[in-house]
Order: structure tokens, then sequence, then C-alpha cells
């Protein structure tokens, strides 16, 4: 069977790398708790990312708009429309279509009604992840995207499911192939809606905690709703988090960065999951 | 459903990665939309195109600069 060799969760916002002036104190630490993990991630020499992500309206719209989704093309765009407003170059990360369409297809196998995408194109969602985790862009990447963006939305149990599918999936594998799991959103922020820039550190306290003491099955009995009240629209992110957790149930994470930037209008964590403790 | 349409016109703004303080009546020509909404997106004003059922992602995307942060 494969390993999963890490599983880690962060949260992304556009102006991490698009103001990057702002936030003078909170930028350096929560960007330190990425250099961690980017640190962690290399010496866990992955052969593949599976993350865990979601779109931003930018792939699907309301015409065409799955819950869930895997990326199975060759490349990923991220950033390409959005570079200039990201303040970084347009590129491509390689995707890996062989573990995509093997995931696809025992995701299917298993009940799970996943969309497929051969081309995808990420704002901050992925890119700015990436530029700070895997700079290099040479790590293939395997996107699992949910819609945590426009409701109604999957409920956070199905994500819980699924990362515990990812996990199954991943134990069929191949010996050998060394597989990372990775989450990206959350945690609290109101964006778009009348009190966007809102933040609440305490909700984000209580999901670390979940995070750090291996009870990501807290986070699974959510609803929509208390998620909103809490965590607000873009908290409905943390389902990214779920899946990783559901992947790894019982596992304890440690928190390497937590900063409410008011600059970026995100709750900001970062966590390291301890695989072997 | 209009609100449909009204995600439609957010939509094609935000791909273009135009950000704008108004979308006006020349702009929205094509596009099955109620007074009310018309109104909304020639006034900018981002709590109407929210309580009409504008995504949030798109308002923010599109009239991103008329917000403090």
């Amino acid at each position: 069977m494969a390993a999963i060799v890490a599983a880690a969760m962060t949260s992304h916002a556009p102006n991490m790398t698009a103001t990057p002036a702002a936030a003078p104190v909170q930028r350096p630490r929560f960007l330190a708790g990425l250099q961690e993990m980017r640190t962690r991630l290399a010496a866990a020499r992955p052969d593949v990312v599976v993350m865990f992500v979601n779109d931003h309206v930018q792939n699907f719209f309301y015409d065409n708009l799955p819950a869930f989704c895997v990326g199975v093309g060759g490349a990923h765009w991220a950033p390409r429309g959005a570079a200039d407003f990201l303040k970084m170059p347009a590129r491509q990360l390689p995707g890996h279509v062989e573990f995509g369409k093997a995931l696809l297809k025992a995701g299917l196998d298993a009940g799970f009604d996943l969309a497929v995408s051969h081309e995808l194109e990420f704002w901050d969602d992925v890119s700015v992840p990436a530029h700070f985790l895997m700079p290099e862009g040479t790590l293939p990447i395997v996107p699992v995207l949910t819609n945590c963006v426009a409701p109604p939305l999957p409920p956070p149990r199905r994500s819980w499911q699924l990362g515990a599918f990812v996990r199954r999936f991943v134990d069929a594998r191949p010996a050998g192939e060394r597989v990372a799991l990775l989450a990206s959103g959350g945690i609290s922020h109101w964006i778009g809606v009348p009190n966007t820039g809102h933040i609440n550190p305490e909700w984000d306290h209580w999901v670390l905690d979940q995070v750090r003491d291996g009870r990501g099955e807290a986070l699974a009995e959510l609803t929509f709703e208390q998620i909103e009240h809490d965590g607000g629209n873009g908290g409905q992110e943390i389902r990214n988090w779920i899946a990783v957790l559901g992947a790894v149930p019982g596992v304890k994470g440690e928190v390497l960065a937590y900063e409410p930037v008011k600059e970026w209008l995100t709750g900001c964590g970062a966590a390291w999951m301890h695989l072997q403790a | 459903m209009s609100d449909y349409a009204l995600n439609q016109v957010l939509y094609a703004k935000a791909r273009e990665h135009k950000m704008t303080d108004a979308i006006g009546a020349d702009e929205v020509g094509g596009y099955d939309l109620t007074p009310e909404e018309r109104a909304a997106l020639a006034a900018g004003d981002l709590d109407a195109l929210f309580r009409l059922g504008a995504n949030p992602y798109l308002i923010r995307r599109v009239f991103r600069r008329k917000y403090a942060l």
C-alpha cells in the first residue's frame, strides 16, 4: 500500500501576496508558520499532493456547479487571470493524470458522485499556498474541489466521509507511493456580505483546538448554519480541512501559526498533523 | 430565476478581471433583470446586491475597490 506521508491545512487569502506591505507584524508571523510547513512537507518527500480546496466562482458558475470535483488535468493554472492581482507570475503547476483518474473512478465506485475537470484555473485558493509551500512548482497536485461558496453546500459530514475514502484509496495504491494531503481555506472570514471583514478568533481557536486534540469529527458535526453564524461565509471552506481530518482520524495536530489578520479579512491558521505520533 | 441573471452580469465582469464602482444600464441590456436589480447594479449597492441574491464572492470581486480593505 501507498502511504500518507503528510497531512496539513492552511488558510488562503489573496492579500497574503497582493498587498505585501500590509499587516507588517502579523504577516511575517503567519508566513513563518507556512515556512515551517514547507520544510516539513519537503522532508516528507511526497510524490503527489492531494489538495482539498474550493473554487471561488472562477471555474464553476451557476450553470454547472459541482458539489465535488476532481481535477485530472496534466497541469493546473495557478494563477492565470488573477496573476496581476495576486502579484505573482502566471504559471502552471503539474497535475497527476493517472492518480487523478484513478481517484475519480474509485470515488464513483465508492458512491461519491464526483464531477471531473481536465482544466482548472486557480486563484488565491491554490496559487497562494503553492507560492509559499511549493514554490519550485514541481510537485504534482491533484485538486479535489468542494463547493464552499455557492449554497446549498454539501454537509461537512460528507467531507469527512470523502477524506476517509481518500484514505482507503491511498491504502490501495501501489506500495512505495508517497501521498501528501493539504487543505486550503478557512478559518473564519466574512467576504462580500454586509459585515465583510469580520473575523471570529474565538471560533478559530475552537477549530484549532479540535485539530490539535485529534477531534476532527467534532468539525464534521457542524451544520451550514452553525458555520455561517460562527465562521462566516468564508468559514464554510473549513470543509477542506474536514476532508483532510477525515483521512487521518484521531491523529493529533500542531498549530504552526494563527493570526486573525484584519488586512487579509481572515482568521488565518496553519496546522500540521503528526501522523507518526 | 432572476438572481441567476444578476449573477451572470457579475460573473461576466469578474471573468474579465475588471473592477468597477457601478454597472450601468448600457452594460446589462441583454440580461433579464428586475428594475430593483438594475438599480442595485447601477448604484453599486453592495448590501442590496447581496439581498437580491448576488453571490458574495462575485460582489467582492467586481466591486472590490468599494471596500475599505
